[in-house]
C-alpha cells in the first residue's frame, strides 16, 4: 500500500514535469491540424488518470478488507545496497569501456563481480572471464563484424 | 487452393538450407534460453536482432521466431526440475511437474512436456495457416480509424492482464506511449522531449528498453536472490524420458485440449501463455476423475498446460502477422525486428511478401520436429545448464547485453540507457508494475500516432471519426470495457455479497 501510494506521489510529479516540457515544444501546426503537442498532452491526461484509478484500487481493496500494510518484520535492506553496488560497478565499467576497450574492460569487469557472487572459485572466475571476454570480442568484431570498441588493444 | 499454394510456396522458402540452418539455431537458442533463468525470450530476441542485420529479412525472422516458440520448450525443465518457470507462462506446469520430479517421476514428466509441446504447437501453426489468410483479407478492410482503435483495444486488453492491478497496467502503457514520444515528430519535424540531446533525437530504441527491462532488470533480480541465499536448487533427471501406457492414455485428451484452448487464448491481445495455461490446468482439475491428485503430481497437469502454453505461440502470431498488433511483450519484440528489416506486418504483408510470412509460418511446422528431438534425447544435455553457477551466469548475461546493445550503434549512451531501465524494470517488479504493457505500448506508439493522426486529418479534425464505423465503435466499447470491468465487477460482487 505504501508503494501505491509513492507510485500515485511520482505519477502525478511526473506528470507535472510532462506538462512542462510539452509547453517547451514550439507551435507549428501548419499542415497538420493537431501539431506535435496534441498526443503528449492527451498522455499526460491519462498517466493523471492512472494515477487516479490507481487510488480508487486502493480504496476498494480498503472497503473491501485485502489491505496489506506493509507491515510484519522490517526487512533487511542490505539486499538493496548490493544491487546498488552492482548498478555503481555497471556505471565503473560503463565509464572505462571506450578508453580499455569491450574485452579487457569487460574482463576486470567480470571478474568484480564474479569474485563477489561465485567466491573461493577464483580460478574458474578468472578463466570464464577472460575467455568470454576475448572470444566474444574476437567472435563478434572478427566473424559477426560487429562494433565493439577495440581500446587499448591493437585489433 | 490459394492457401494450399502458399503452404506448398512456404514449404520451398523455409526448407533452403541456410533456413533450415537459422531455424535449427533459433530454436536451439530457445530451448537454451527458456532453460537458464534470468533471459526471456523478449530479451533474448532484442539483443540476436543486431545479428540479423546482415542476414535475408526472411532467414532472420525465421530464428527469431524459433527462439520465440523454443523458449515455450526449454522453460518447462527448468519448471520441472527447480519448481522455477524459465518463463511465466510454465508456472502451471512447476505445479504437478515438481511433484513428479520429486516422487521420481521427473523423466516422464519432461517426455510428456516435449510430446505435448510437440503436437499441441502443431495444432497451433496448423489453425494459424487455416486462419491467417481470411483474417488478413478482412484487415485490408481497416483505415486509419479502425487501425487506432485495433491498438487502442490490444493495448487495453493488456493493460487490464498483465498484472494485478489494471491501473498499474495503464501507467505502464502510457509510460511506453511516453518514452515513444521522444525524439522528432516524424509529421511536424520538430524534437519532442530531447532535452537537447542529440542521440535523443532518433528516439529511444526499443531494444534498449527491452534488454534492459527485461534482461538487466532480471540480472539484478536474480543477484539479489542469489545474495539472500534463495536461488534454488535443480533436481536430478531420474527414471527414463519416456511415459508408461497409463501416463500416455492420461495425457492424450489434456495435449488435445491444451493445444486448442492455447490457441484461442493466444490469438487475444494480453492473455498470453500464463492465461492459457491456467486455464487448461483449471479445465483438466474439473474433467479429472482424481481431481486430488492435482497438485501431488498428475500428469495431466503437466500435459494440459504445457500444450497450451505452445500452441499459445503460434496463436499469437496471428494478430501479429495478419493484423500487424502484437499481443504480448515477446511478439512486440519480434515486430519491432520486422520493422527494423523494413517490414511492416499487417494483412499488406500476406500481398507483398508471401515468400516470407509462408516461410515464416511453415518453418515454425519444422522447428517444432527440431524441438521435439532436442527436448526429448538430449534434454539431458540441456539439463546441464541449469547447473551453471548463478554467480557467473548473471554477469555474462550483463555483458551479452552490453553486446547486444553496443553493437548496433556503437553509442555509449545506449549502454547508459539500458542500465538506466534496467534499474527501472528492478523498481517496476518491486512495487509491481508489469513491463509488457510498456513494451508493446513503445513498439505500437509510432504506428497509433500515426493511424490517429491521419483519422483526423482525413475526418477534418471530427472525432466521431473513431465510432462511426461498427469495427472501430466495437474496438473503442471492448477498449473502454477492459479497462472498466476489473473496477466494476469487484464492486457489483461485494454488493451482492452484502445482500445475502
Amino acid at each position: 500500500m505504501k508503494a501505491d501510494r509513492a507510485i500515485v506521489v511520482c505519477s502525478v510529479l511526473l506528470a507535472a514535469v510532462y506538462f512542462y516540457a510539452i509547453e517547451q515544444i514550439p507551435s507549428r501546426e501548419i499542415g497538420d491540424p493537431l501539431g506535435a503537442k496534441a498526443i503528449p498532452r492527451i498522455l499526460g491526461v491519462f498517466l493523471l488518470l492512472s494515477a487516479g484509478l490507481l487510488m480508487l484500487e486502493m480504496r476498494l481493496a480498503r472497503k473491501n478488507g485485502q489491505v496489506t500494510e506493509d507491515g510484519g518484520a522490517p526487512e533487511d535492506g542490505r539486499h538493496y545496497l548490493v544491487v546498488g553496488t552492482v548498478v555503481i560497478l555497471t556505471l565503473l565499467y560503463f565509464a572505462v569501456f571506450e578508453r580499455l576497450g569491450y574485452a579487457v574492460a569487460t574482463s576486470i569487469y567480470l571478474n568484480g563481480l564474479m569474485a563477489f557472487f561465485n567466491r573461493g572459485r577464483w580460478k574458474a572466475n578468472i578463466l570464464t572471464s577472460t575467455l568470454f571476454s576475448f572470444g566474444s570480442y574476437i567472435l563478434f568484431t572478427k566473424l559477426f563484424g560487429a562494433q565493439l570498441a577495440p581500446g587499448i588493444l591493437p585489433f | 487452393m490459394e492457401t494450399l499454394g502458399h503452404i506448398l510456396n512456404g514449404f520451398s522458402v523455409c526448407l533452403q538450407p541456410m533456413n533450415l540452418w537459422y531455424t535449427f539455431v533459433g530454436v536451439l537458442i530457445g530451448t537454451i534460453v527458456g532453460i537458464l533463468p534470468g533471459i526471456g525470450p523478449a530479451a533474448s530476441i532484442a539483443l540476436l536482432i543486431p545479428m540479423t542485420f546482415g542476414m535475408d529479412p526472411t532467414s532472420g525472422l525465421i530464428m527469431m521466431a524459433g527462439i520465440y516458440y523454443g523458449t515455450k520448450y526449454g522453460g518447462s525443465a527448468t519448471a520441472i526440475l527447480i519448481r522455477t518457470p524459465g518463463e511465466a507462462s510454465s508456472v502451471m506446469t512447476s505445479l504437478d511437474g515438481y511433484e513428479m520430479a520429486r516422487n521420481g517421476r521427473a523423466g516422464a514428466a519432461l517426455a510428456v512436456a516435449a510430446i505435448g509441446s510437440f503436437l499441441a504447437g502443431t495444432i497451433g501453426v496448423l489453425a494459424l495457416t487455416l486462419f491467417a489468410l481470411p483474417l488478413s483479407a478482412v484487415a485490408l478492410k481497416f483505415g486509419p480509424a479502425e487501425y487506432f482503435c485495433l491498438m487502442l483495444f490490444a493495448l487495453t486488453s493488456v493493460a487490464a492482464l498483465a498484472g494485478k492491478s489494471p491501473a498499474k497496467g495503464m501507467l505502464a502503457t502510457v509510460l511506453g506511449l511516453m518514452i515513444a514520444t521522444i525524439g522528432i515528430d516524424l509529421q511536424s519535424g520538430q524534437q519532442r522531449f530531447t532535452a537537447g540531446i542529440a542521440e535523443l533525437q532518433d528516439g529511444v530504441g526499443f531494444i534498449v528498453v527491452v534488454v534492459g527491462m527485461f534482461a538487466l532488470a532480471e540480472v539484478f533480480r536474480g543477484l539479489e536472490q542469489l545474495y539472500r541465499g534463495t536461488a534454488p536448487e535443480a533436481m536430478r533427471i531420474v527414471g527414463k524420458l519416456w511415459l508408461t501406457r497409463t501416463e500416455w492414455q492420461r495425457s492424450v485428451g489434456p495435449i488435445w485440449r491444451g493445444g486448442v484452448i492455447g490457441f484461442i487464448v493466444g490469438v487475444l491481445p494480453g492473455a498470453g501463455g500464463t492465461i492459457a495455461s491456467l486455464l487448461s490446468y483449471a479445465t483438466e482439475k474439473r474433467l479429472s476423475k482424481h481431481p486430488e491428485e492435482f497438485g501431488k503430481g498428475a500428469i495431466e497437469g503437466v500435459a494440459g498446460p504445457e500444450a497450451a502454453n505452445n500452441s499459445d505461440t503460434a496463436g499469437a502470431m496471428v494478430p501479429l502477422l495478419t493484423l500487424g498488433v502484437p499481443g504480448g511483450g515477446a511478439t512486440a519484440v519480434i515486430m519491432g525486428a520486422f520493422i527494423m528489416h523494413g517490414i511492416q506486418p499487417g494483412p499488406l504483408l500476406f500481398q507483398n511478401r508471401p515468400d516470407l510470412v509462408w516461410g515464416l509460418i511453415d518453418s515454425m511446422y519444422i522447428g517444432n520436429i527440431m524441438l521435439l528431438i532436442l527436448n526429448l534425447p538430449l534434454i539431458g544435455l540441456f539439463v546441464r545448464l541449469l547447473y551453471i553457477p548463478s554467480g557467473i551466469l548473471y554477469p555474462l548475461i550483463i555483458a551479452i547485453s552490453v553486446i547486444g546493445t553496443y553493437a548496433i550503434n556503437g553509442s555509449m549512451f545506449e549502454l547508459y540507457l539500458i542500465l538506466f531501465f534496467g534499474v527501472a524494470g528492478y523498481l517496476f517488479d518491486k512495487v509491481q508494475i508489469p513491463v509488457a504493457p510498456l513494451v508493446l505500448s513503445l513498439v505500437l506508439a509510432g504506428i497509433m500516432e500515426q493511424s490517429f493522426r491521419q483519422a483526423l486529418t482525413i475526418s477534418d479534425g471530427n472525432l466521431s471519426t473513431f465510432v462511426n464505423s461498427g469495427i472501430s465503435a466495437t474496438l473503442v466499447t471492448m477498449s473502454i470495457l477492459s479497462i472498466a470491468v476489473p473496477f466494476v465487477l469487484p464492486k457489483f460482487k461485494w454488493r451482492k455479497k452484502s445482500a445475502v
